[in-house]
């Protein structure tokens, strides 16, 4: 026979436990409804003109994959502005403290050329190389996820390239190939491939 | 009263088990496959319903605009124009003005939201493409994307083989008793009876599913099995571990003669079992003052690589192959010494050993040049950027017999091409690995323990690819 006492202890218990697991129910949906949102924060110099969706590519280091995120921002009409804006962008969202995919202090993209419509050129400041952490998986995660930013962007580049204040460099950080042009196609691929 | 804690004990284990399992599911997502590509797309739940965002599922298709005038999103998708209303069921889509969601159309933060359920018959609507949306495992399928296979069980030695119409790279994890193979990325789908019972000596019997996020194919087996994938990524080959062949050198004590490459620079170390054709060339990355990864004031990537070739050598020494070593030793290599080495070494492989605190368990890694043009061949004359070309589906072999090996041993693993040097310039089948630790602290990589575990895992690997790869010329 259970005493009385021991009754209003488990009701009491079962009660806060459901109060508690309905209230992280509710705080994760909550949570998940802000994730899906737009990512909101600041762009560099305010462009004019009708907000457009942006999709970025960004990389998790939890499980090595690259997520679409789309967000809205006024975009200028200029391909080399438009490529360097939304690489600025990404960066920004892994410098902030949350970041899925850490850069080091400073990191940013100088300018982003197009010698040709197919062939984008991208010029990283010397922070960005300088303060990259080193791995294989690290840096091809930042150097896809910047690519196919890039490429949502401007869809004719077929080929990217990235130089590191003006200059070819052999290597991001050690490993992955800087110093050749980067197929968009094999890039998508090879993510395709990835896990 | 001990009769009453137990009650109190079950009851509370009770809820606090099923208040994990509600946490525990998988983030809810759509995964897309599209001819253009294959995506991923979150859910945003609204009142019970499933909701997602329209230009996040448009925009990887094609070329979208969209702007939200009051209550109206209005967006041309490839020179088609659609509209919804926030609040109503109703939309038109290129000049079909009676169209109707299952749900609600949502407007957030000036973004289109649109039942999940109707994505498979909203979308072509807007795209002018078929769809197929599979609520349970949450996958769209547009246009004729969906890719279904054949398994045929074949004997002497016993072996499945799935046939894929395009290659495919599933990933593999090989326990006691099953082979999982998880498709993430490709769009496979049921291709009739889900599970089959073959009660063979080997295979006893397979199922297939689809799962949020990919496909799985689970083989129930009877014995040790290696996974290896063929003609391009079009079979994937479940098969009967073949014993590791006895050491007629295992006994015998180890020598290390350094030689003198043509690279005039790099070391090589032999084994005496390795005078002849070395199977593999192992290349412990980095060395001198390129130290790689500073994992710590006294870890460094160089000195790990190198111990982890050094054990790796010991390991495959006890099966029998034969192997070299590019250093021995803490000196400096450049990419194209490296490269040299192992074109020049008459090997069968070339190992690239990395080591990283970023991720967990191991990656492996094959070049990213492109595949051969028609008619080129490894005897072609190819520029030294590209030479590894022809090399490209003995590479991939390599890559993902290694890969399921190290399933096999317990070990988190994923495969994928990359831009890393040497390997576009390497003359045989050519692989880099990165070991990661399986914890959070990257002194695990400087664990005798956890090194030991690695270079058994691998060497069982390369054991595995004897006979697989051609010799080299």
């Amino acid at each position: 026979m259970i005493s009385r006492k021991l009754q209003y202890v488990i009701a009491s218990l079962v009660v806060a436990i459901l109060a508690m697991g309905f209230y992280l129910v509710h705080l994760k949906r909550k949570a998940e409804s802000m994730g899906a949102g737009p990512v909101t924060q600041a762009l560099t110099a305010p462009v004019n003109g009708p907000a457009e969706q942006m999709t970025l590519y960004i990389a998790s280091d939890d499980d090595d994959s690259l997520r679409p995120t789309a967000i809205s921002s006024a975009l200028p009409s200029d391909p080399g502005e438009r490529g360097r804006l939304a690489l600025h962008t990404l960066i920004i969202r892994y410098l902030q403290k949350d970041s899925p995919h850490p850069l080091g202090p400073g990191a940013d993209v100088h300018d982003v050329f197009l010698p040709d419509p197919a062939s984008a050129v991208v010029n990283l400041n010397a922070a960005f190389a300088n303060s990259h952490r080193s791995g294989i998986e690290v840096e091809q995660l930042t150097v896809f996820s910047m690519v196919r930013t890039l490429k949502s962007q401007l869809p004719q580049v077929t080929r990217v390239r990235f130089l590191v204040e003006g200059k070819t460099r052999d290597t991001l950080a050690g490993h992955v190939d800087l110093a050749g042009w980067l197929d968009v196609a094999m890039v998508t691929d090879a993510f395709k491939e990835a896990k | 009263m001990p009769k009453e804690h137990a009650i109190i004990v079950r009851v509370t284990t009770l809820l606090l088990v099923l208040l994990a399992i509600s946490f525990a599911a998988e983030p809810r997502r759509i995964s897309v496959y599209a001819p253009q590509a294959s995506y991923q797309v979150d859910i945003l739940v609204r009142e019970g319903i499933d909701y997602v965002g329209v230009t996040d599922l448009l925009e990887p298709l094609g070329r979208i605009e969209s702007h939200v005038e009051g209550k109206r999103l209005k967006l041309t998708f490839n020179g088609g124009e659609a509209e919804f209303q926030e609040g109503k069921r109703q939309y038109r889509a290129r000049g079909n003005a009676k169209l109707e969601l299952p749900g609600n159309f949502l407007l957030v933060d000036g973004r289109g939201y649109v039942p999940a359920a109707s994505v498979g018959q909203m979308l072509p609507r807007v795209t002018e493409q078929p769809a197929e949306f599979h609520a349970g495992p949450r996958r769209l399928f547009i246009g004729s994307t969906q890719v279904r296979f054949s398994a045929e069980l074949r004997h002497s030695p016993s072996r499945l083989v799935l046939s894929f119409p395009t290659p495919v790279s599933p990933s593999s994890l090989i326990e006691k008793g099953r082979v999982r193979l998880l498709f993430r990325r490709e769009p496979v789908v049921s291709s009739g009876a889900d599970s089959v019972a073959y009660n063979d000596p080997f295979l006893q019997s397979t199922n297939f599913a689809e799962i949020p996020g990919g496909a799985e194919f689970i083989a129930s087996i009877q014995q040790p099995a290696t996974v290896s994938i063929g003609d391009g990524g079009r079979t994937v080959t479940i098969a009967a571990a073949a014993q590791p062949v006895a050491s007629p050198t295992a006994s015998l004590p180890v020598t290390q003669t350094p030689a003198t490459t043509p690279a005039g620079n790099s070391t090589q170390s032999r084994t005496p079992a390795a005078r002849a054709h070395p199977f593999v060339i192992l290349d412990a990355s980095h060395g001198g003052y390129e130290t790689g990864s500073v994992f710590s004031p006294t870890l460094m990537e160089k000195t790990v690589n190198l111990a982890l070739a050094r054990r790796l050598q010991k390991e495959l020494d006890a099966r029998g192959i034969p192997v070299v070593l590019t250093r021995i030793a803490d000196n400096l290599l450049t990419w194209d010494q490296r490269a040299v080495s192992a074109n020049t070494s008459h090997s069968t492989l070339y190992v690239a050993l990395h080591s990283s605190s970023s991720g967990h368990g191991i990656r492996v890694y094959t070049s990213m040049v492109p595949p051969p043009q028609a008619g080129q061949t490894t005897r072609s004359f190819l520029p030294w950027e590209s030479a590894q070309s022809p090399y490209l589906g003995q590479s991939s072999i390599a890559a993902s017999t290694i890969a399921a090996e190290c399933g096999y041993n317990g070990l988190p693993v994923r495969s994928s091409a990359a831009p890393v040097r040497p390997l576009n310039s390497v003359t045989i089948a050519a692989i880099a690995i990165e070991v990661a630790p399986l914890g959070s602290s990257a002194d695990e990589l400087g664990n005798p323990e956890f090194q030991q575990k690695v270079a058994v895992a691998l060497a069982s690997g390369i054991a595995t690819l004897r006979g697989k790869l051609e010799v080299a010329p």
